[in-house]
C-alpha cells in the first residue's frame, strides 16, 4: 500500500533525489550525540501546541466579556476539553524549557560556528518567538493573574527608551490593558507568531538537513590532530528517526501525566478595577529578567534604572544573535573558553535568578 | 418634648448665670501670660494644663486661649491682675459651670458654623436629658461632665485615635468611673439594685469588642452606640430591641413578630446578654445543654422546647451538609476539576442557612423549614456534582494509566525494533 503510493508519486515527481538523500544521510555517533534529540523534542512539542491550539480555537472566544467563560466552558463542558487545555498549557512550558536546553547545548558545543551561523540565527529567533507565544498566550484565559502580569509585562516593554510609549500602546491597544489588548494578543498568538514561526522552523530544519549535524569542536580537533579516526555514522533513516520518535513518546507521556495530575489552574476572572492581588509575577521563563529589573536601582548615573535594565536585556539579545560572528576562534576551529564561560555564567544567572524570583515577595 | 424643656430649665438657668461674655476666636494675645506662668509652676496640678494646652489641642489650634474658658486677663504680668474676678476670671469651671462654659460655643450654631459646620450644637441640651445631666441637676457633683470624657486640656477631635472618645477608647473612658466601685457606690438601677461595675469586663468578652479592636471595625458598637453619648442613658426595657435593631434590623423585625416580643422583659438581652454579647451559635437554640431556651422550656410536652429542638436539628443538618459538600468539591477542585459553579451554589446554601437563622428569631419552625429545605436542595445538587467530579477524576486517572501503558508498550516495541535494525546493519 505505502509502496504503491510512493511509486505513484515517484512516477510523477521523481523522488529519486529525496530517496538518495534519505539513504545517504547519516548522523555522527559520539559521546555528545544525546543533545541532538533536544531539537526534535522541541519541534514535537511545537506540533502538539499547533494541534491542541487549533482544537482550543474551536471554542475560545477572544473578548474580555467571554474569554474567561469560554475557557471555563472548555474545561468543564467540552468532552476532553480539560485534557486539551492542560496539554496546551503544560506543553507550552515544557517547550520553552526544552528550547532553552537546546539553546544551551548548542551554545556549549559551539554548534553555531561556521558554516552554521544561519541555523543559530533562525534558532535564536525561534527561542524569542516561543517566549512571545508564552507572553501572548498567558493573557488569553483573561484571569486575574494573567491580567496583572500582562499589565506589568507590557509596562516593562513601555520602558524601552524612545520607542517605549509607542510599543506600550501598540501592545495594549491603548493606555491600559483592556479587551483591545486581548484581541491583539489573540491575533499575535494564533496568526502572526505562528506564521513567522512556521517559516523560521522550515528554514531551521532545511539548514540542519542541508548542513548535517555539527560535531563537537573537541572531537573535531582530535580528528584533525589525528588523535582519533573518523566518527562512525548512524543512518538518519530509520535509526535516528526512530530514536527521535522514541524521545517524542517519552515527552508525550510526561505531558499527559502532568496534564492529568497537575491541571493548569484557571483562577478567577480578571477584574480591571480590582486591587492588584499579591504575588503577581510573570511566567517562570521571564522571572529572571523580572527579578533583575526589580534589583536595578531606580536611577543609575542619572539614567532611569528600568530603562537601563531594558536596554541591557536588548543588548544581551543582540549579543546572542551575533554570537557566531563574534566567536572568531570557534569559527577557526580553535578553543574559545571565553564563550564557554559566558554560556556557563548565563546558565547560572538564569537558574539562580529564576529561583530567587520565584521565592521573592 | 415639653417635659424635656422643663427638665432642661435648671441647666439653661445655670448656663445663663455662668455665661461669660460671648466667646469668639479672637486672635490669641501675642503674649499669653497664663501659659508662661503656669508652665513654670512646680505644682503639677497647675503646670499640666499649660503643658497639655500647648501640645495638641483643638481649641488652641483654632485660635482660642486660656482666658476664653477661664476668663481673666491673659496680658497681665502678675497673678493678681490676671486672676482678677472683675475681668471675668472664674478659675476651673466645674459641674453646671463647666457645661455652661462649653455650651457657650458648642451650643452656638453661628459660632460653630465657622469651625465645624457639620457639628451638632445640641450637646448641652442632650446632656440635660441624660442620667449624668439629671444627676448633676439633682446636686450630684460626682457625675461626668464634658471634661470627664473629652478631657479639660489637650482636647483632640473625636476622629483622632488618641482622643479618649475615639471609638476604640470610649469603653476605657466610660470605665474610669463605671468600673470603679468606690466612684459608683450609692448609684442604683431602677429596680433598686446597686449599679454594677463589671460592664467593661463583660464588654471585653463580647463579639462587639472583638469586632472593634481585633477586626478594626470602627462601626462596631461601643458604650455610646447603645447608651448614647451626650444623652447617655440606659436603654429602657422596651427600647432594647430598638437599640439592637439599629444595626440588626432584620433580627429586630423578626423578633417583633414573635411570641417572645410580648413576653421578654429585656428583649434581645434575655438571650444574648447586654454587655457580654457572645458570638451566637446554634448551641444557644434547643432545650438541652447550654441552650438559652432551656432556661424556660424543657420537657417532652413543652411546645417551645419541641420547636427549639426542631429548628436546632434543621440547622445542624444543613450545616453538616454544607461542610460535607464543601469538603467534596474542595477535594475535586484540588485535583484540578473546575467547580466554580458548585462553589457559588454552596455560598447560596450558606446564605440560606444564615436566612434560616435570622428567621428563627420569629420562633416559628414553619417559617424556618422552607428555607432549610431550599438550602438542602442546593447542597444535594452540589453533592451530586461533587460525586460526578470524583467519577471524572477516576476516569481521568484510568485513562492516563491506559495511555501511559500504551506509550510504554510502543516505546519498548520501538526499542526492540531499533535493536533489530542495528544488529542487522552491524552483524
Amino acid at each position: 500500500m505505502v509502496k504503491g503510493v510512493v511509486d505513484w508519486l515517484d512516477e510523477r515527481l521523481d523522488l529519486s533525489e529525496i530517496r538518495h538523500f534519505i539513504a545517504e544521510k547519516g548522523v555522527p555517533i559520539h559521546t555528545q550525540e544525546v543533545w541532538y534529540y533536544l531539537g526534535g523534542m522541541t519541534m514535537f512539542l511545537f506540533a502538539v501546541q499547533v494541534f491542541t491550539g487549533i482544537l482550543l480555537l474551536l471554542y475560545y472566544r477572544p473578548s474580555s466579556a467571554e474569554a474567561y467563560e469560554s475557557v471555563q466552558f472548555i474545561v468543564t463542558q467540552v468532552k476532553f476539553g480539560w485534557l486539551i487545555r492542560n496539554i496546551h498549557s503544560w506543553s507550552a512550558n515544557l517547550l520553552i524549557a526544552l528550547a532553552f536546553a537546546h539553546f544551551f547545548s548548542v551554545f556549549f558545543l559551539k554548534s553555531y560556528r561556521k558554516p552554521r551561523e544561519l541555523t543559530w540565527l533562525t534558532g535564536i529567533l525561534l527561542l524569542f518567538l516561543m517566549m512571545g507565544f508564552g507572553f501572548s498566550g498567558y493573557l488569553l484565559p483573561w484571569n486575574e493573574l494573567s491580567f496583572f502580569a500582562t499589565k506589568v509585562g507590557t509596562g516593562i516593554a513601555g520602558a524601552v527608551p524612545l520607542i517605549g510609549p509607542f510599543t506600550l500602546r501598540l501592545l495594549r491597544g491603548g493606555d491600559d490593558v483592556t479587551g483591545a489588548t486581548l484581541s491583539r494578543f489573540y491575533g499575535l498568538h494564533v496568526a502572526i507568531l505562528p506564521a513567522i514561526t512556521t517559516a523560521l522552523v522550515a528554514a531551521h530544519l532545511l539548514l540542519v538537513q542541508r548542513q548535517g549535524m555539527s560535531v563537537p569542536p573537541g572531537i573535531e580537533r582530535a580528528q584533525k590532530a589525528g588523535a582519533r579516526g573518523p566518527l562512525s555514522q548512524m543512518k538518519f533513516f530509520p535509526n535516528y528517526i526512530l530514536r527521535d520518535v522514541l524521545a517524542w513518546y517519552v515527552v508525550l507521556a510526561v505531558v499527559a501525566a502532568l496534564a492529568a495530575f497537575y491541571p493548569w489552574e484557571l483562577g478567577t476572572k480578571a477584574d480591571p478595577f480590582a486591587v492588584v492581588p499579591p504575588g503577581i509575577r510573570p511566567e517562570w521563563y521571564f522571572l529572571a529578567m523580572f527579578h533583575t529589573l526589580k534589583l536595578v536601582p531606580s536611577h543609575v548615573l542619572g539614567i532611569e534604572g528600568e530603562h537601563l535594565g531594558v536596554v541591557g536585556f536588548g543588548l544581551v539579545a543582540l549579543f546572542l544573535v551575533l554570537v557566531p560572528f563574534l566567536d572568531r576562534r570557534a569559527s577557526r576551529g580553535e578553543r574559545s573558553p571565553v564563550f564557554t564561560i559566558i554560556a556557563a555564567l548565563g546558565l547560572v544567572y538564569l537558574v539562580v535568578f529564576t529561583i530567587i524570583g520565584h521565592y521573592a515577595k | 418634648m415639653s417635659q424635656i424643656i422643663r427638665r432642661c430649665l435648671p441647666l439653661i438657668a445655670a448656663m445663663a448665670l455662668f455665661a461669660p461674655p460671648r466667646a469668639s476666636a479672637q486672635p490669641a494675645p501675642a503674649v499669653n501670660t497664663c501659659l508662661t506662668c503656669h508652665a513654670t509652676q512646680t505644682d503639677a496640678r497647675l503646670a499640666t494644663p499649660a503643658t497639655l494646652f500647648s501640645g495638641t489641642d483643638v481649641h488652641r489650634e483654632r485660635g482660642f486661649a486660656c482666658a476664653d474658658c477661664h476668663g481673666g486677663d491673659a496680658a497681665a504680668g502678675d497673678k493678681a491682675r490676671a486672676h482678677d474676678a472683675a475681668k471675668g476670671f472664674k478659675g476651673a469651671p466645674k459641674g453646671q459651670a463647666q457645661i455652661a462654659t462649653c455650651a457657650r460655643c458648642h451650643s452656638d450654631a453661628d459660632l460653630m458654623r465657622r469651625f465645624a459646620p457639620k457639628q451638632r450644637v445640641d450637646q448641652a441640651a442632650e446632656y440635660a436629658t441624660s442620667v449624668h445631666g439629671k444627676q448633676l441637676a439633682a446636686g450630684h457633683g460626682n457625675v461626668a461632665t464634658c471634661a470627664s470624657c473629652h478631657g479639660p486640656h489637650g482636647i483632640r477631635l473625636v476622629r483622632d485615635a488618641k482622643s479618649p472618645v475615639f471609638p476604640t477608647n470610649v469603653a476605657a473612658t466610660c470605665a474610669v468611673c463605671h468600673a470603679d466601685p468606690r466612684h459608683m457606690a450609692g448609684y442604683k438601677l431602677p429596680d433598686g439594685t446597686p449599679l454594677p461595675t463589671t460592664q467593661l469586663a463583660d464588654y471585653k468578652k463580647s463579639v462587639h469588642y472583638a469586632a472593634l479592636t481585633k477586626g478594626n471595625d470602627l462601626s462596631a458598637p461601643t458604650c455610646n452606640d447603645c447608651h448614647g453619648n451626650h444623652g447617655a442613658t440606659p436603654p429602657g426595657v422596651g427600647a432594647v430591641a430598638n437599640v439592637c435593631g439599629t444595626c440588626h434590623a432584620v433580627f429586630a423585625t423578626k423578633f417583633q413578630t414573635s411570641v417572645h416580643a410580648q413576653i421578654f422583659d429585656k428583649g434581645c438581652v434575655e438571650c444574648h446578654s447586654n454587655h457580654a454579647v457572645l458570638k451566637p451559635s446554634d448551641a444557644m437554640l434547643g432545650s438541652t445543654g447550654h441552650a438559652v431556651c432551656a432556661t424556660c422550656h424543657s420537657g417532652a410536652d413543652d411546645k417551645g422546647a419541641k420547636a427549639a429542638d426542631a429548628m436546632h436539628g434543621q440547622f445542624e443538618q444543613l450545616e453538616a451538609g454544607i461542610t460535607r459538600a464543601g469538603g467534596l468539591i474542595g477535594r475535586v477542585k484540588n485535583a484540578g476539576i473546575e467547580v466554580s459553579d458548585q462553589e457559588l451554589a454552596l455560598r447560596e446554601a450558606v446564605t440560606k442557612l444564615t436566612l434560616a437563622r435570622t428567621e428563627m428569631h420569629a420562633f416559628d419552625p414553619a417559617l424556618v423549614a422552607p428555607i432549610i429545605a431550599d438550602g438542602a436542595t442546593i447542597v444535594a445538587g452540589v453533592d451530586a456534582a461533587g460525586q460526578k467530579g470524583v467519577d471524572e477524576l477516576r476516569f481521568r486517572r484510568r485513562g492516563l494509566a491506559i495511555s501511559l501503558g500504551a506509550i510504554l508498550l510502543f516505546v519498548v516495541a520501538l526499542g526492540l525494533k531499533l535493536r533489530q535494525i542495528e544488529r542487522r546493519s552491524h552483524p
